[in-house]
């Protein structure tokens, strides 16, 4: 079981830096990404969103095995800022997890 | 032998009906028929040309009665019965068969037996044609005042639009006070405007029209008459209870719904912090800065969508059917929570988001605010406990995050209630008015006729016949406007005579058919010293119900008298019948 935590989004970055609230899960992104992740973004993002923060810290190789390409950014149809968003979850991964 | 000089004519419906039925072995095989004095066949009998050719030959010929053997006659029965009274012809004496439905396209593999059977039912027709007689519709005058009941938002607008066509309006509300649910509430989707002022606004064009009267704390006590001409006596509640009596030419039900109160228990509902969508709604209204519960800010607020609604199965009494105004209604409460109190955290636990139509932006709009939405199976519902921490939890198996199995701390847990029928059992049995299966009242056709109940005359709008937001509400309210001034405006109704009627001197006046009536249209009268049964013909649906239960014989049905059915029978039968 695992315990949403509301203020985990918002830890991440600002609010307005990190926004996936407007993706709806369609997929789309999963199915145009040139690395074939299939966690990133949507599943990754859920992660975030309900602030189950240490199923975002168990895929941080995931995280970092985007070549921000935008792909998935350019298709998403929610404009969701995809690319931007895993910058923030790799600057909280750097800080949090490997103390840089 | 018949002494009748019927026309018959078959169609070929371009092939739709020839291709499979030879329709001239049919002309042929019923030519012979007694009574029969015409028998063609045609391309097309609804062109203007063969309806011109049937009414030349009616009037040429001197026929008293016509057979078309075509489509369905939801199709062309007025197409013919036009026809026929335009060539000086009683329509009641023109009976269609409907071989293209029930020979041509049903037998598409049997081309012999399809025309067997085209043979048989037009030699059918023939017979009950035969023996068919002028029959004239029903006029029933009508009184220019109507009775709405319930004065919400759809019963306003309704007395409001009626009264603009110069219609009397008596308007009766079973509380003390008009207005309903949307005058209790505050800001409203779509354009943020509150429900209160609606309902004011409402009211204050109310009290500019004379020609409406309003009774509050009122009901409907009695109905007797008919469709144009009702008398209803209203009961109303005051120190001592008065009786009003009014006569009016219609009437519209608009009594609405009532929110669904969830059982002891069912999602957490008894628990402190577990409220019901209305609930919630009036705490938001009434907070002026940001929201408290039982004085502390709300932060976290958990919704549980389809409460009380499409419920599964095996749930007693279970209501099946989608309430349609919650998922947006919900939405909406979030995005008036979020403005109050920015900070707040809102996940929505749905089964399916239905934020149907223009209300779809809502959703958007709330999930850009940071509304958080989680989906759960249907088989797996949420469960709602209080935590060790004195908290409310919920937990659900997410499906949007994979199944994961979240748990979520709340202060408040909402549950989006659905709508409910209304228990009125007082007026199901003073109107009469049928309820579907979902136990709302039942419209006659959910698209062709929407407001029209069995009743003939009463009519229904609002949520009193499911699950409708304000704005539908109001456009069926107005189309019950529509459908009541058509009628009162007119002065008049016309009705079929295809009713039943009494031969009262073999009448025993057993009271069985009295009893059997669906619609309340046979009553007991004296007769020369002895009770015998009469039919109100404004009433009766002539659905024939009564005939078959008569010990005595003595109803009839007009159009469908039992010497008619007999003979049509005998024709059907005539190959069987001479074999043996």
């Amino acid at each position: 079981m695992a315990l949403v935590n509301p203020n985990f989004a918002e830890e991440i970055g600002k609010p307005e830096a990190f926004n996936a609230s407007a993706c709806m899960n369609c997929g789309v992104c999963s199915a145009v990404c040139p690395m074939g992740i299939e966690l990133l973004p949507r599943k990754l993002f859920r992660y975030v969103l309900l602030g189950l923060e240490d199923k975002v810290q168990k895929n941080s190789e995931t995280i970092y095995s985007c070549l921000l390409c935008k792909m998935c950014e350019a298709n998403c149809p929610a404009g969701v800022h995809i690319a931007e968003n895993v910058r923030s979850l790799r600057y909280y991964l750097n800080k949090k997890v490997y103390n840089l | 032998m018949s002494d009748r000089r019927i026309g018959v004519y078959i169609c070929h419906c371009g092939g739709n009906i020839s291709d499979y039925v030879d329709v001239d072995r049919v002309r042929k095989a019923v030519e012979g028929e007694g009574g029969v004095a015409v028998a063609k066949t045609a391309m097309f009998a609804c062109s203007d040309a063969t309806q011109q050719e049937m009414a030349s030959d009616i009037q040429e010929q001197h026929l008293d009665g016509l057979v078309v053997a075509s489509c369905s006659p939801k199709l062309h029965l007025h197409t013919f019965r036009d026809v026929a009274r335009r060539a000086g012809l009683n329509p009641f004496q023109y009976t269609q068969v409907n071989v293209r439905e029930q020979c041509s396209w049903a037998h598409t593999d049997d081309r012999e037996g399809a025309t067997d059977k085209a043979i048989r039912l037009v030699r059918g027709a023939i017979a009950r044609t035969a023996l068919t007689e002028p029959l004239e519709p029903i006029i029933i005058e009508t009184v220019p005042r109507v009775l709405v009941v319930g004065a919400g938002i759809s019963g306003l607008r309704a007395a409001i639009g009626l009264a603009d066509l110069g219609i009397s309006v008596y308007l009766v509300e079973k509380s003390p006070l008009a207005g309903g649910w949307i005058g209790k509430l505050g800001k409203m989707y779509p354009h943020g405007k509150d429900g209160k002022s609606l309902i004011a606004q409402l009211i204050n064009e109310l009290k500019k029209r004379e020609n409406i009267t309003l009774y509050t704390n009122a009901e409907i006590a009695e109905k007797s008459g008919s469709i144009g001409n009702f008398d209803v006596n209203l009961r109303v509640r005051g120190q001592e209870d008065t009786t009003i009596s009014v006569n009016v030419g219609s009437i519209i039900v608009a009594t609405g719904f009532d929110a669904y109160q969830p059982e002891e228990e069912e999602f957490g509902f008894g628990l402190d912090g577990v409220l019901t969508l209305p609930q919630f709604k009036e705490l938001l209204d009434s907070s002026a800065g940001r929201p408290v519960f039982n004085g502390r800010e709300i932060k976290n607020v958990a919704y549980i969508y389809c409460v009380g609604s499409r419920q599964q199965p095996e749930v007693e009494n279970a209501n099946r059917y989608c309430s349609r105004y919650c998922c947006n209604a919900a939405v909406h409460a979030s995005i008036i929570a979020l403005e109050k109190n920015p900070g707040m955290h809102q996940y929505h636990l749905y089964r399916d988001m239905r934020t149907y139509g223009k209300f779809e932006l809502m959703y958007s709009q709330a999930r850009e605010m940071g509304s958080y939405f989680l989906k759960f199976a249907d088989d797996g519902p949420p469960v709602v406990e209080r935590g060790y921490d004195g908290k409310l939890q919920v937990s659900l198996k997410d499906l949007l995050t994979f199944g994961e199995e979240i748990e979520i701390k709340a202060d408040v847990v909402v549950l989006v209630t659905g709508m409910v029928p209304r228990k009125s059992p007082e007026l199901v049995d003073v109107l009469k008015l049928p309820l579907g299966r979902d136990r709302f009242f039942n419209e006659i056709h959910p698209k062709l006729r929407p407001v029209e109940t069995m009743v003939d005359g009463v009519y229904i709008c609002g949520s009193c016949q499911g699950p409708k937001n304000s704005i539908e509400s109001v456009a069926s309210a107005l189309s019950a406007v529509t459908q009541s001034a058509s009628i009162l405006k007119k002065g008049y109704v016309d009705l079929e005579p295809l009713i039943a009627s009494v031969h009262q001197d073999l009448c025993n006046g057993c009271g069985e058919c009295v009893a059997t009536c669906p619609y309340a249209a046979i009553e007991m009268e004296q007769q020369q010293g002895r009770s015998v049964a009469a039919i109100n013909r404004a009433l009766c649906k002539g659905c024939g119900g009564c005939v078959p239960l008569c010990p005595a014989n003595a109803i009839d049905l007009k159009g469908y008298t039992d010497a008619q059915v007999r003979s049509m029978i005998d024709a059907l039968l005539k190959e069987t019948c001479q074999n043996e």
